[in-house]
């Protein structure tokens, strides 16, 4: 029996010592799925070749062949990434049918590297949403309470993560859509530097913050998934040349002598007990390994949820106006049809979140409210930017609990946005300023996962995983239940 | 407060054809107004500041071509057109 818990680069080290063949590893992640993920909905397709593909790595191997990095590792993709050939459907009944004519650049460097794509995974529509209820394809479950929301946008990623249906997983964080899964759902979730990846093939939401971000069971394994996926793609002019940084080289440097600020905003009233006390658990345990801590205040974070949604909707409602039925959709003939009434027909297929923020889209940038909310949000953007960069004049690193509160129940928010606004209160600022942020598993409460969020600088990934690296060790924490 | 007129008005700016405007009020309305929190925020004075990418960092302005041809993906087209509805 393969133990399928094992860590990414423990899967890389025994499959080069042969104590595990890619195609048994792979074979037993399908029937893991097959087990569990009828309970946890974690998937929205798996691939059918997956064996055969693992199969012909491990061929390579045994024949000397050069072998990627990956060798064979089963990894889940977020289903708003394009894999050729396959349907990419954004969990939306919108692209219900749409095969990707290309692949994402994340996709070509991971095949370059011998990934095999599992499966694709569950997510809010469009990614607008923190609990992956908003799925067009019905909710995924935390796999730690299966009452329980895991999370979202990329909930299908940190579902499939923790619950051993996949080693790692690549999801999106616009406003925290990977960090607040993985908090959830007890996982590393990490959203580097705005432009340390490309986005090319990842379908547009709020292209002016997003970012795609690997889920994984440790920070090394992190490290070693933005090694393969960052640099430089001349298919997004916004990539930053990292000068070819090694993320996973001197990891464990520790963060002795490091000074890192305490966000008064992020543990304000409102935030769980239990969440509380175990943020100040991991300030202790890291004044323990010579860190400096001390509390900082950044005013904007009050404003930096509605400023994120103003934004997001702006940006969502251009976005989604290529779904017009002619290039993308239904593709259902055209006579007997109005422009106007054929498009606004076929757009009457998104989800109530999308719709919702498709009318915010147009309401808040339009002649009469800009002023008001657009060019307000991005005023709060720019101040909230300014500062965050004198925080980092004083501070190596940041420190807030990724989420405020404890995973809750399915359908508990769901009727009160203003309530789900609030839950992204400590992720959104990262988005919103391009810094880089990473969510670590520190604390179980009640049988519910709480993560711990550093930031660092811009471009100051490496020094943001050694930190996270050196937070996970100071705990261990307890399997997950299913 | 929004009202359902403009529910309707923005909607149909937007091409979205719903059915209950009075049900988006409540929740849209909720969402805008929660927004207001932008007015005490102080920002009046600030200046918008967005990344700048010099021109020299971008890539060539040159056509690369597409190794497939997207237009025979979709069922209405025409030559090299995509089909659409009458204008009214």
């Amino acid at each position: 029996m393969t133990n399928l818990k094992i860590s990414a680069l423990d899967y890389v080290e025994q499959i080069q010592n042969g104590n595990i063949s890619a195609e048994d590893f792979v074979s037993e992640t399908v029937d893991r799925i097959k087990k569990v993920d009828d309970t946890l909905h974690a998937f929205l397709s798996v691939n059918d070749d997956v064996i055969e593909q693992a199969r012909a790595i491990d061929k390579k191997i045994k024949s000397g062949d050069k072998v990627g990095a990956c060798y064979g590792m089963p990894i889940s993709i977020k289903d708003n990434m394009c894999i050729k050939g396959s349907k990419t459907t954004c969990a939306s009944k919108m692209l219900e049918n749409f095969v990707a004519p290309y692949d994402a650049t994340v996709i070509t460097k991971l095949k370059q590297q011998d990934a095999v794509f599992i499966g694709k995974v569950n997510m809010d529509e469009f990614a607008m949403g923190l609990t992956t209820e908003f799925s067009a394809y019905g909710p995924s479950k935390n796999p730690w309470n299966t009452d329980c929301i895991p999370g979202g946008s990329s909930g299908g990623s940190a579902v499939s993560v923790s619950a051993f249906e996949c080693v790692t997983s690549l999801g999106s964080d616009t406003g925290g859509s990977v960090r607040n899964p993985a908090s959830f759902c007890g996982v590393v979730g990490y959203k580097p530097t705005y432009g340390l990846i490309s986005r090319y093939g990842l379908i547009s939401y709020a292209n002016s913050i997003e970012q795609i971000g690997p889920l994984t069971r440790t920070v090394k394994d992190s490290a070693f998934m933005l090694n393969m996926i960052c640099g430089l793609d001349s298919n997004d002019n916004t990539t930053v040349d990292n000068n070819s940084e090694d993320y996973l080289s001197g990891i464990d440097s520790g963060i002795e002598g490091k000074k890192i600020g305490i966000i008064k905003e992020m543990i304000a009233d409102g935030t769980d007990p239990a969440v509380l006390s175990s943020t100040k658990d991991a300030i202790s345990k890291l004044e323990s390994l010579g860190a400096i801590c001390e509390e900082i205040s950044i005013d904007m974070v009050k404003y930096s949820v509605a400023a994120y949604y103003t934004i997001t909707a702006t940006e969502a409602g251009s976005n989604l106006a290529r779904y017009d039925n002619l290039r993308y959709g239904y593709d259902f003939p055209v006579e007997g049809y109005e422009f106007n009434s054929y498009i606004a027909k076929a757009r009457k297929n998104f989800g109530p979140e999308v719709t919702r923020r498709m009318i915010i889209g147009g309401f808040v940038p339009s002649a009469g409210h800009a002023g008001k909310y657009f060019l307000k949000a991005m005023k709060v953007k720019s101040k909230l930017t300014k500062e965050v960069n004198e925080a980092f004049k004083k501070f190596d690193l940041l420190i807030a609990p990724t989420v405020p509160i404890l995973p809750f129940k399915l359908g508990e928010k769901i009727d009160d946005p203003v309530s789900l606004f609030l839950v992204d209160i400590n992720t959104v600022t990262a988005n919103l300023t391009g810094k880089p942020a990473i969510s670590v598993p520190f604390a179980i409460s009640n049988g519910l996962p709480i993560g711990m969020q550093l930031f660092a600088n811009s471009m100051n990934d490496k020094l943001l995983l050694q930190a996270a690296h050196a937070l996970e060790n100071t705990v261990k924490l307890p399997e997950v239940p299913i | 407060m929004v009202t359902e007129e403009e529910i309707e008005r923005v909607s149909k700016l937007m091409k979205i054809d719903v059915d209950d405007h009075k049900e988006y009020v409540d929740k849209v309305h909720a969402m805008i107004d929660y927004f207001d929190i932008l007015d005490s925020a102080g920002v009046e004075s600030e200046e918008i500041s967005m990344p700048e990418i010099p021109i020299s960092q971008l890539r060539e302005d040159k056509h690369v071509p597409f190794d497939q041809k997207l237009i025979e993906k979709l069922n209405n087209y025409k030559g090299s057109y995509v089909r659409a509805p009458k204008m009214s």
